[in-house]
């Protein structure tokens, strides 16, 4: 059994930590806070971008298609985060990342990686995957220019025929519970009617529904429709990076506060656990004492 | 009273305004617009520059935009900004040297390249800039 004092210092250290957890558990709840409000700020914007991109984009399908000699290569962005302690988060997101890589593989597509977040850059490097590109450190609430700049790198990738395909890897926020890793394939540009996003698992395409109903505006299109075409391209991966960012982020957060919320938890109970094993090792001291006083007062007197 | 029509301007980072307008008036690929009430179902993109409304009220907003697209469906105008600035929130003393750096990189980059267009992008957006500060120093 160990000493009193050993159990006594082992509370106080468990004590502290969960100080630390609860702190963690806080600031991961403000930010969250943040990032969903962000989240909910975007969508207009995504929104009425998606309307104009459908519009302007779906007569061009053709000329998006990939390069005749583009190489048999996909681009992976995968969107992790940056620090540790968030529960399976992590550990969710590379695992799609590895499913999708492997099915890229199975297409003859070379998978190329390209990372945010030092979690996912750590690992995919150990497992020896081709990274393509990093993007590490990055600020806390996602930035438009961080965004710009990815979708710059996944635009140029394929204009060029470096890659037949790119696509992004992220965990979608559904709520501060509940994280779940999506895969969204941005280039080549989806069909409207085609979903873009698909849920972890269900990776053939669920039976398109036809809704030719919201394509049936006619616009009139400065200066061109040719002209506007890469125009649209771009700033529809852009918001779509943008979007899948703030998605991270928010998961991010919930999955950490959700991690200290249960290691506070765990510290509370191992607190009690260790208090009463603590009053359990007094008293037998006590006892102890006792014993020894009334074996001498017995010596004593006999 | 003109007639109005339902207005949005919006960015990846909110919605910076909603309601009922009377006129829009921005610079696309092609120049300067505007748009009234009962416009044609229309989309254009937009180069940096002055982004000004007159609300039903009678009052006018400016903003500087750096870029994005405009969007008339069935009579509503949605303007699809890449960012968009208060003129009240601009850094007077940076002007200056904003411009001369769009205009050092604009003469080194080649007509053709990217970067030509990068630096076109940051010379408009510097023009812009200034066309707003003259703005706020005229009318306040």
């Amino acid at each position: 059994m160990p000493t009193l004092k050993a159990i006594r210092r082992r509370i106080a250290s468990v004590k502290s930590t969960q100080q630390i957890t609860r702190a963690m558990k806080l600031v991961a709840a403000a930010r969250l806070r943040r990032a969903q409000e962000a989240l909910f700020n975007a969508r207009p914007y995504s929104e009425s971008l998606a309307r104009v991109a459908d519009s302007v984009l779906a007569a061009e399908r053709e000329s998006l298609a990939p390069a005749e000699d583009a190489k048999n290569a996909a681009l992976l962005v995968v969107v992790s985060s940056d620090r540790g302690l968030c529960g399976s988060y992590n550990v969710n997101l590379l695992k799609l990342a590895e499913e999708t890589a492997r099915r890229a593989e199975r297409d003859g597509l070379e998978p190329r990686f390209f990372v945010i977040g030092r979690k996912a850059l750590d690992n995919l490097q150990h497992a020896g995957a081709k990274i393509a590109g990093e993007r590490i450190n990055n600020p806390r609430l996602a930035s438009v220019a961080l965004a710009r700049d990815i979708a710059a790198h996944m635009l140029s990738a394929y204009r060029l025929g470096e890659v037949r395909e790119a696509s992004l890897i992220y965990m979608q926020f559904r709520s501060a519970l509940s994280q779940r890793p999506t895969y969204e394939r941005l280039l080549p540009v989806a069909a409207p009617e085609e979903p873009r996003a698909e849920q972890d698992g269900a990776h053939e395409a669920a039976g398109a529904e036809p809704e030719g109903a919201a394509q049936a505006v006619d616009y009139l299109i400065e200066p061109s429709r040719e002209r506007l075409v890469p125009v649209v391209l771009r700033a529809s991966v852009e918001a779509a990076v943008f979007h899948a960012l703030l998605e991270a982020e928010a998961s991010e957060q919930g999955a950490r506060m959700a991690a200290m919320d249960s290691a506070t938890n765990n510290a509370s109970e191992m607190i009690e656990r260790l208090t009463l094993e603590m009053n359990r090792a007094r008293q037998a001291q006590i006892t102890k004492e006792l014993m020894d006083i009334v074996g001498g007062a017995e010596a004593l007197r006999g | 009273m003109a007639e109005t029509f339902a207005l949005k301007v919006v960015t990846p980072t909110g919605i910076v305004f909603e309601g009922e307008a009377e006129q829009v008036t921005a610079v696309g690929r092609l120049g300067e617009f505007g748009i009234l009430a009962e416009h044609i179902n229309f989309i254009t993109s937009l180069v940096p520059g002055l982004l000004e409304i007159k609300t039903a009220g009678g009052d006018a907003r400016t903003w500087v935009v750096s870029g994005g697209f405009a969007e008339v469906r069935d009579g509503a105008v949605t303007i699809l900004a890449d960012s968009a600035e208060e003129p009240s929130a601009l850094d007077l003393s940076r002007l200056d040297a904003e411009m001369a750096e769009a205009e050092r990189r604009i003469s080194e980059a080649s007509f053709y390249s990217d970067e030509y267009e990068s630096a076109e992008h940051d010379m408009l957006l510097a023009l812009a800039h200034k066309q707003a500060s003259e703005l706020k120093s005229t009318s306040r």
